[in-house]
């Protein structure tokens, strides 16, 4: 054959299978159909949700294997999908569409077409909420393993659209040498301008970053129990506050849970990012301290603490280890005056263990209204229980907890309303973020800027991956139906085989390059930090 | 003269058509079962989320399309079809590319003999721990850098052709000893230096097809061999044949070295090659689902490991994490069958119970949570060795048989006490009787052990000779004794027969040898 017939035909072959693989999707409304009163199967779950008037769009996929095609109607905006349902929304079409709905409710229609005609089942309702939520979220996404870490690294996606950025990765490669963990990223006040992330293992130490400047630390010494772990920056002062932990982790043979992280003996620290020092708030022997957290005003630190029973306090880890769904941790606060950088007297805020539960991830709204925390049947590492929920405290005066009753309160898990019944006597300005919780893990939380919108972690899905989910928490203190955090492939999350851990939420993109990032993780030694008595 | 002179014309066609055959022998039957195993431990998928993590990586599309290609090892004749095909084309263009003349065209061979010989030495390394693609990546790497080179010399060339002197019979010859070669060497390397390879990539391919009775059958075969995996899967087999206790020490258990590198580049053990099946299989789950976790983690997710995670996921009743996984799995090619028989059991906890293999398995399943860490590992033999409550007789006869396997003859008999009145197993009387001597008590529990007992004396005066030093008497002795529990007392499992064996890391059994 001559060689240009050649070529000629290979043209010819793959223009036709190129062609063979596109797909047609439908793009006008059917003109004939039979309404149905089922309601659809859509993944992700995006049924009666409230949504950020600059949030990504939200594609999602229609369960219904009897069907060939589907349309769907928001407002005027009209798509089509494939045979596999898979919704892939116009990004400037959403924008307008999002824009012209904004504090309206929009109603979504699926007509889908089965062998028997078109049905229309009852229609989805979005709420647009009038306040955006802050647009930049940044976690880490990391196998929901064991012991073992690989390929992991610190991410931050774009909540208007879909462009995810790497902020920090470890090595790709297995390598000995260079092999490390990346872990609690955090901002101060919502601002990339300040942010640290810990890199444990090899290159270990603390990336402090100002800026467009990176620079590593170490923190160690005789009196403090490891490098600082669970980090807080103060609001307004180049101060840090960290628990130093020493962690260990377990894993259940017979039990719902699978793991236990547990904490053998944890402190609080003060960084000066300044000075390059360090010292302890609390320091004790008897107490389990960790996740630190500062009021928005900087004039308060809230942290998780549990009181480690004499036994206990005097045994070895072992010991720890066989009552780890003995230990729990209740929620205090000390006052810190931002000049003589002193701290008052610890004041219990939660008393999570009058009622056999325990706290974890304290946080406060940017208005200083609400204390947002995970609440759990034990100890502090709720994003392995299922029993954790989110759970608030109104720090102003007591919101209408009416509002809580009727069908909401059917609605509460077993957990709830048991831990809600115990502590209704002592306490009525705490409850649950129902509508937002699940029965499976929902922790590691963070307000937005705004204090409308929430975002968490949570292993609803399959009890394994935690997933991002944004939720809206209104005026009167009640957050509402959660959502997963959009994809533009609806199947990324059931394919992604990795966690979204930590998830924060910024006003800014983080401004810093991940080469700048590199050269300080791999090719700077870490500073260590003074130690004041 | 006729030969003669059709191997003059026809010798090249013949030469290749003798590679060919050959390196599809070795390809889908000698390697057959091996490359079938290195498929399970890969994974590929055109979608992109599934593929980034590799996608990424240094070489990562080479990689995607080493283990595009490895998946047609699902059937080891058509991978085997493929390699042969790969290895025979690529032979040909690297003459064609090297404008060899004919007198060295035997030459060519060499690269693909190069080529299976690689594979043959890195053993279980082409997989283990190491990324799968990367031996079919390289070839196809190899393969279409000569068909590149081939096209532009063929594009480019003179277009006058020379009249080219056929190569001399001799030459022909010598091409067949250098085919015969390549393939056979490579051959030996497996026998010789991986022996184990090939049993126990059989084994774990009957495995995949519930073939328990085959797995039996391959351990019996090879049953002087001595390595962990062969062990491990041979009482895999026996525990579905529900033989543990009677033929569990029918093979030799001194274990040899693996020649395997771990990601480290110290040498491994080897457990983590059976470790989530041997913790399934003893009904361990949470444990089998956190090894198969690490294993996801660590080498990103494989067909091993995602259908590890599915049927855990099934006996978990967690209908969502299956359906993911099978999701998952689904959108590999010609991973249907496997879909198909678990995807019905989504929403059915009936049809999870109903399931023989997963009914057998939860038999030894813990009735009482306990801390995996608090037991030496490996967890399947530690926790077993003394696990004091179980669910079932099959979990009385796992902790039972992890104590004589580990020789702890207090343990041992302290399980034994529901047999009093029966007839035990075998195996469970032949080690009452080696603690009978000294402890009469047992013959008066089991009375009808006193033939045994005899039988027992004997073999220590007929083996007396050798208790002084065993190791070297072991192997001997072993033909004569195989099945016999009181040969493994005395001659079984010792350990560290060999210095390499300090050296060698991984997941430690130390206690449980």
């Amino acid at each position: 054959m001559h060689k240009s017939s050649i070529i000629r035909y290979t043209f010819i072959i793959l223009s036709a299978l190129s062609l063979a693989c596109c797909n047609s999707r439908p793009t006008t409304v059917p003109t004939t159909f039979a309404e149905s009163n089922d309601s659809v199967v859509i993944y992700p779950d995006y049924r009666d949700i409230t949504i950020p008037p600059n949030i990504a769009p939200l594609n999602f996929m229609v369960v219904d294997e009897s069907a060939s095609e589907f349309v769907v109607k928001m407002g005027d905006l009209v798509c089509g999908a494939t045979a596999d349902g898979k919704l892939d929304i116009d990004t400037t079409a959403w924008r307008s569409l999002l824009t012209q709905y904004t504090g309206k409710d929009l109603e979504v229609h699926i007509y889908a077409h089965r062998p028997s005609g078109w049905i229309h089942p009852q229609p989805l309702r979005w709420h647009v909420a009038e306040e955006p939520i802050d647009s930049f979220l940044s976690y880490r996404l990391i196998e929901p393993g064991y012991e073992l870490y690989r390929q992991l690294g610190l991410y931050q996606r774009n909540l208007t659209n879909f462009t995810e950025n790497v902020i920090y990765e470890n090595n790709r490669e297995y390598d000995e040498e260079n092999n490390h963990c990346v872990n609690c990223h955090n901002y101060q006040n919502y601002s990339t301008d300040h942010m640290l992330f810990h890199v444990r293992a090899s290159h270990g130490g603390t990336i402090i970053i100002d800026g467009n400047e990176a620079h590593k630390i170490a923190i160690k010494h005789d009196s403090i129990i490891s490098a600082g772990v669970y980090p807080s920056w103060h609001p307004t002062q180049p101060l840090i506050a960290f628990s130093t932990n020493f962690t260990g982790q377990v894993f259940h043979m017979f039990h719902p849970e699978k793991i236990e992280v547990l904490d053998m003996s944890s402190d609080l620290l003060l960084y000066d990012v300044e000075h390059n020092s360090v010292r302890h708030i609390v320091r004790s022997s008897d107490a389990l301290e960790t996740f630190p957290c500062w009021s928005p005003d900087g004039r308060r630190l809230y942290y998780c603490s549990a009181r480690c029973q004499q036994s206990m306090a005097d045994s070895t880890n072992i010991n720890i280890v066989m009552r780890y769904d003995s230990l729990y941790y209740d929620i205090y606060s000390m006052s810190f005056d931002p000049v003589t950088r002193e701290f008052g007297e610890p004041r219990l805020e939660v008393n999570a263990s009058a009622m056999h539960k325990s706290t974890s991830v304290p946080r406060i709204s940017p208005d200083g209204r609400y204390l947002l925390f995970a609440l759990g049947n034990y100890g502090q590492f709720h994003i392995w229980h299922k029993s954790a929920d989110l759970w608030v405290k109104s720090l102003s005066p007591t919101p209408d907890l009416s509002q809580q009753g009727g069908e909401k309160a059917d609605a509460l898990s077993a957990n709830e309303k048991e831990a809600q019944s115990l502590h209704a006597e002592t306490d009525k300005a705490l409850y649950p973020l129902t509508e937002a919780n699940s029965p499976e893990a929902d922790s590691y939380h963070t307000w937005s800027s705004n204090g409308r919108w929430i975002v968490f972690a949570s292993r609803r899905e399959d009890a394994a991956y935690s997933r991002a989910f944004i939720a809206y928490f209104d005026r009167e203190g009640h957050a509402h139906r959660a959502f997963m955090l959009p994809q533009r492939d609806p199947e990324h999350n059931i394919r992604l085989l990795k966690s979204y851990n930590v998830p924060e939420l910024t006003r800014n993109a983080v401004k810093i390059s991940t080469s700048s990032l590199n050269h300080t993780v791999y090719h700077t030694d870490a500073e260590m930090a003074k130690y004041e008595e | 003269m006729k030969f003669k002179a059709f191997l003059q014309s026809h010798g090249a066609r013949l030469s290749h058509a003798l590679f060919f055959a050959l390196a599809w022998w070795w390809a889908s039957w000698w390697m057959g079962d091996f490359f079938r195993i290195a498929y399970e431990n890969s994974f590929f998928a055109t979608d992109a989320t599934l593929m980034h993590s590799l996608w990424q990586k240094p070489y990562g599309s080479l990689w995607i399309l080493g283990r595009a290609a490895l998946t047609l090892y699902h059937w080891p004749l058509v991978g085997g079809l493929m390699v042969a095909l790969l290895l025979t084309v690529g032979s040909w263009l690297v003459g064609y590319c090297l404008r060899l003349r004919p007198r060295w065209r035997w030459l060519q061979w060499l690269p693909a003999g190069l080529w299976m010989a690689w594979n043959a030495w890195l053993g279980f390394n082409v997989y283990f721990q190491y990324e799968p693609g990367r031996t079919l990546g390289v070839l196809l790497l190899v393969v279409a850098i000569c068909a590149i080179d081939a096209f532009i010399i063929w594009t480019f060339k003179n277009k006058h052709h020379h009249a080219v002197q056929p190569a001399p019979v001799q030459i022909h010859l010598l091409a067949v000893l250098v085919i015969a070669a390549a393939v056979a060497v490579p051959s030996l390397i497996t026998h010789l230096r991986h022996p184990y390879v090939r049993p126990v990539t059989r084994m774990q391919v009957q495995m995949l097809h519930d073939d328990w009775q085959g797995m039996v059958e391959t351990a019996h075969k090879h049953a002087a061999l001595s390595y962990r995996p062969l062990a491990a899967y041979y009482a895999i087999a026996l525990v579905h044949t529900g033989r543990l206790a009677e033929d569990l020490f029918d093979i030799r258990m001194d274990y040899d070295s693996l020649y395997l590198v771990g990601r480290n580049k110290e040498a491994n053990i080897g457990t983590d090659l059976y470790l989530i099946d041997c913790d399934y299989t003893a009904g361990l789950f949470r444990t089998a689902e956190h090894k198969a976790v690490e294993h996801l983690t660590m080498e990103g997710p494989t067909l091993f490991s995602l259908k590890h995670l599915t049927r855990l996921a099934l006996l978990d009743y967690n209908w969502p994490l299956a359906r993911k996984y099978l999701n998952i799995i689904s959108a590999a090619p010609f991973e249907s069958a496997f879909v198909d028989r678990y995807t019905p059991m989504l929403g059915s906890k009936e049809a999870v119970e109903a399931d023989p293999e997963f009914a057998l398995l939860r038999k030894g399943e813990p009735v009482v949570d306990a801390i995996e860490t608090f037991f030496e590992p490996p967890t399947f033999l530690g926790y077993h060795a003394v696990n004091v409550k179980g669910r079932s007789q099959e979990a009385l006869i796992y902790s039972v048989m992890t104590n004589l396997y580990s020789k702890r003859m207090p343990a041992f008999l302290e399980r034994c006490s529901p047999f009093v009145g029966t007839t035990p197993p075998r195996l469970i009387a032949e080690g009452l009787v080696t603690q009978s001597v000294k402890n009469p008590a047992i013959l008066q529990a089991f009375p009808q052990l006193q033939m045994m007992q005899q039988a027992y004396k004997g073999f220590l005066q007929n083996v007396s000779y050798a208790v002084k030093d065993r190791p070297t008497y072991a192997r001997q002795l072993f033909d004569q004794y195989k099945g016999y529990y009181p040969y493994y007392y005395f001659f079984g499992n010792l350990k560290s027969t060999r210095k390499r064996d300090n050296k060698e890391t991984g997941t430690s059994n130390a206690g449980v040898n």
